[in-house]
């Protein structure tokens, strides 16, 4: 006969995997949105502050070419990531370097980040509306087993940032290019005089961390759909990520990804009632964390 | 004969590698004695140890009797131990003279208070400073660079301005960090010279080198480490005739120790 | 010297008299509040300069603000203190917490720290909601305006509440704040405080090795960063009689940032023109509708491009060549 307290510990139980479900599924999507930023960061010192409308750019395109065109989602997510593929190249090319070689100090180019994310705002808001946009379901039902409940399309989004992810950290480790962008991230000086055409690599670099973004914004504007003002609050997840895993360091970004997405999963559980209590909390964790651990989990030391 | 800085049992692990295991010496007053050893050697975790910019897992600094490994680099500092940076650590937006009277803040007699209100005190020290600054710099031979930018300069007086700002704080002992890497023969000797006129100042110097010949000229004793530990101690003579030194040395290449 | 005293002098003259005299001519009076907001934006603006001398980038002064203005707000409405009174306790009020909290912040460099104060002006908002004595989303209104001051019996400034244009008397209030703010900034930063900050700037290992105290010297400036931040917030809250938590958010501590990345870094008064300049230019805008944010977005990527040391640099350039 079970007692109260059995009834208890299967109920923690089921509570717990969960949230693991919801915090796994989370993590895989912020992971992928922190390696582009911490890519970008990596090669060039350059905090993004448009990462997030990068993101949402990629969700429009997505929710243009797949739920106005009716193309498949396949085609719209690989459209996003291309066109923010371009964006980004444009932007390093015509925006940062020339910023970069012109001022007397590196942080000039916050300002300019921060210009392109309301440019990008700006011009979302032009053409898209503030209305929030959605696209019909990609697949349907409900996974319901092991005490777990998950839509379908959640585990192939997640299944599928977790493919990118591995392809992601594939493509750094075998490729020459990939080789190259690391010894950039390592040691700019050194890289150049190692032969490494540094002009080049940044901007593929910065091609393919906003490609990252319009590709995770693709894919989630399946299930939470997109509108135009929230680039900036997913900046702000997308600098909290990097900076618990570390800035710079692909490891770094992943493992803040899931962190983030497991505080986040676990915090609105356990404190459903209080709301933004769970953000104050992760906030001020986050801040302690990072006073004793100034460099994150895994990063430089100089960030 | 007491010594003015003392190195007793100094080890300094980073996680599972010991980068400096249980190194002891001691310094003479207004002695030259260089720490040399191959590359790895721990040499650099060594200097910072010295200079409290590092905490030692074990062991301890005394300078004068007392401890001052735990301070803080300033407090060092204020006590008399300071260090100088390889070239690119110097003040780069800054003219030379600035640099240089920037760095006596350790002399000041008026508070921060005093120099914001602009206090007779603070006006006094300003004026103290620069003539100081100047003497540094015509002590140094820099007399002709003083108004250029920090960031112009050339990598010989760069060296220089680096010892000019740790001159400015009067200490009485100097450590200098690798004050030769990366000089021709010419740079070589006159940063020599400049080091022995240190000592005819008064200082005692302790620096850390990895140009063999620069060292055998100039010490008064050197300190060879090899993989975090001492492998000898003595006069360069000694050292020269070492076995251990030599095998050290030539385990790592040949040509570092000019033999 | 005498360049400099002209300067003074016509700067003087723009504020005090020409403005108003403008104001008066044109007869929009409203201008008032957007010059009081100038003034009083360009002071919290001054604060974050004055981080960045000290090589952090600040991107948490909306925090401060609020407090300033919240502690403002608390002692005026609860506790009936006199308006001129919570001004500097606001403000010192903001510096001993940017003590408390700069301690063990002001020890991460670069993009660390501007993260976390960008994440302590959202801890904030969230806080303003939070606690009860804020009062949560509903805020604090109905704030009197201020009150009196008299010295030995002589008025030497009058009821706010019973001046026929009480927006006059804030934006003199505002200017004179800002006057002294800027006075104190430039005094510092070209007294030997100054030099040893931008020794800081550039090199802190450097710096305590000739014996600087970096860390004591860290907090200092970011307590007086934040002592304007607060006195900031304070005189704000007198001006709109009211705070909410949004009164300042995330933005407003990306504008602060901004509006000296605009002046230029490399200038004392860098934040104050940066602050005219897209606080203007933004009202300026308002009237090109939704195309508003594009084209201010637009200018200042190209401010960005052709002067990415700020407005100011532009005197240097000529100078030079």
């Amino acid at each position: 006969m079970p007692g109260p307290s059995i009834t208890f510990t299967w109920w923690i139980r089921r509570l717990m995997e969960q949230v693991i479900a919801n915090g796994l599924y989370l993590g895989a999507q912020y992971a992928l949105i922190a390696l582009g930023l911490t890519l970008i960061f990596g090669l060039m010192n350059v905090l993004n502050f448009a990462h997030g409308q990068m993101y949402v750019l990629g969700g429009f395109i997505t929710y243009t070419v797949y739920g106005q065109l009716g193309l498949p989602f396949a085609v719209a997510v690989i459209c996003s990531g291309i066109t923010l593929a371009v964006i980004g190249g444009f932007m390093e090319r015509y925006l940062f370097r020339t910023v970069i070689r012109r001022s007397h100090r590196e942080e000039s180019t916050m300002m300019l980040a921060a210009a392109t994310a309301f440019f990008f705002d700006a011009v979302m808001l032009l053409v898209f509306g503030e209305k929030q946009r959605g696209v019909p379901k990609i697949v349907k039902g409900v996974f319901n087993d092991f005490g777990v409940i998950l839509p379908y399309d959640r585990i192939l989004v997640g299944l599928i940032a977790a493919i990118l992810i591995l392809g992601f950290i594939a493509f750094m480790k075998y490729t020459k290019t990939g080789r190259a962008m690391r010894a950039l991230a390592q040691d700019r000086v050194a890289a150049q005089l190692m032969g490494v055409e540094v002009d080049r690599y940044t901007m593929i670099g910065f091609a393919l961390g906003a490609m990252l973004a319009g590709l995770v914004g693709g894919l989630l504007v399946s299930i939470t759909g997109v509108n135009s003002g929230i680039g900036g609050p997913i900046s702000i997840k997308a600098f909290m990520m990097i900076m618990i895993g570390g800035a710079g360091v692909v490891s770094g970004a992943i493992a803040g990804g899931f962190i983030l997405g497991m505080m986040e999963s676990v915090g609105l559980t356990v404190l459903r009632e209080y709301g933004d209590v769970t953000y104050l909390v992760i906030f001020a964790a986050l801040m302690m964390f990072l006073s004793i651990r100034p460099n994150g989990l895994m990063g430089k030391p100089w960030g | 004969m007491s010594h003015i800085l003392e190195v007793k049992g100094l080890t300094k692990r980073f996680g599972g590698l010991t980068a400096v295991n249980d190194v002891s010496f001691g310094v003479n007053e207004r002695e030259i004695l260089s720490v040399i050893g191959p590359n790895g050697a721990g040499k650099s975790t060594l200097f910072k140890l010295i200079s409290s910019f590092l905490k030692p897992s074990a062991g301890e600094v005394t300078f004068r009797g007392e401890r001052i490994s735990n301070l803080a680099p300033h407090i060092a500092a204020r006590k008399g131990v300071v260090r100088t940076f390889q070239e690119t650590t110097i003040f780069r937006n800054m003219s030379v003279r600035d640099n240089v009277i920037v760095a006596h803040q350790l002399r000041a007699r008026a508070s921060l208070l005093g120099f914001f209100a602009g206090s007779a005190e603070a006006r006094r020290d300003e004026v103290r400073f620069a003539e100081s600054a100047d003497e540094i710099l015509s002590f140094l031979g820099l007399d002709a660079i003083r108004s250029e930018l920090a960031r112009n300069l050339p990598h010989g007086h760069l060296r220089a301005l680096g010892i000019a700002i740790g001159l400015a704080t009067t200490p009485t002992l100097l450590l200098l960090d690798e004050p030769f890497a990366g000089m021709n023969h010419d740079e070589t000797m006159k940063a020599v010279a400049m080091v022995r006129k240190l000592r005819e100042r008064g200082l005692t110097v302790l620096l850390v080198e990895h140009d063999m010949s620069a060292v055998m000229k100039i010490s008064d004793r050197i300190v060879v480490l090899n993989f975090g530990e001492k492998i000898a101690e003595g006069t360069p003579a000694e050292i020269q005739n070492n076995q251990r030194v030599i095998e050290a040395y030539l385990g790592v290449e040949d040509e570092a120790i000019g033999l | 010297m005498t360049k400099k005293l002209i300067g003074l002098v016509v700067f003087l003259l723009a504020v005090f008299i020409a403005v108003p005299m403008l104001i008066a001519a044109t007869g929009r009076t409203d201008l008032y509040y957007v010059f009081t907001s100038v003034a009083l934006l360009s002071i919290a603006s001054a604060g974050v300069w004055l981080t960045f001398f000290i090589g952090r980038i600040n991107i948490g002064q909306g925090a401060y603000a609020l407090m300033g203005g919240y502690v403002s707000a608390i002692l005026i409405m609860y506790y009936g203190w006199s308006f001129w009174w919570t001004l500097p306790v606001a403000g010192i009020f903001c510096a001993a917490a940017s003590i408390l909290i700069g301690f063990p912040i002001l020890r991460l460099r670069g993009v660390y720290f501007a993260m976390v104060t960008l994440i302590l002006t959202e801890v904030m908002r969230l806080l303003a909601l939070a606690l009860p004595i804020t009062n949560g989303a509903k805020g604090i209104t109905s704030i009197p305006p201020p009150g009196p001051i008299s010295l030995f019996g002589m008025t030497l400034v009058p009821d706010f509440a019973t001046l026929q244009n009480p927006r006059i008397a804030f934006y003199y209030l505002s200017v004179m704040l800002m006057i002294a703010c800027f006075a104190v900034l430039y005094r510092l930063v070209h007294s030997r405080i100054g030099h040893i900050c931008m020794s800081l700037q550039q090199n802190e290992e450097l710096a305590s090795s000739i014996g600087v105290n970096i860390a004591a010297l860290r907090v200092m400036a970011y307590a007086i960063s934040s002592f304007f931040g607060g006195l900031s917030g304070a005189v704000f809250i007198g001006a709109t009689q009211s705070i909410y938590p949004s009164s300042f958010t995330v933005t407003d501590s990306v504008n602060f940032m901004l509006n000296c990345f605009l002046g230029g870094l490399g200038y004392v008064f860098g934040p104050m023109l940066g602050t005219l300049v897209l606080y203007l230019g933004w009202n300026l805008l308002f009237s090109t509708g939704e195309f508003q944010l594009l084209i201010y977005s637009t200018a200042m990527i190209v401010l960005m491009l052709v002067l990415p040391n700020g407005l100011l640099s532009l005197g240097s350039f000529k100078r030079r060549g």
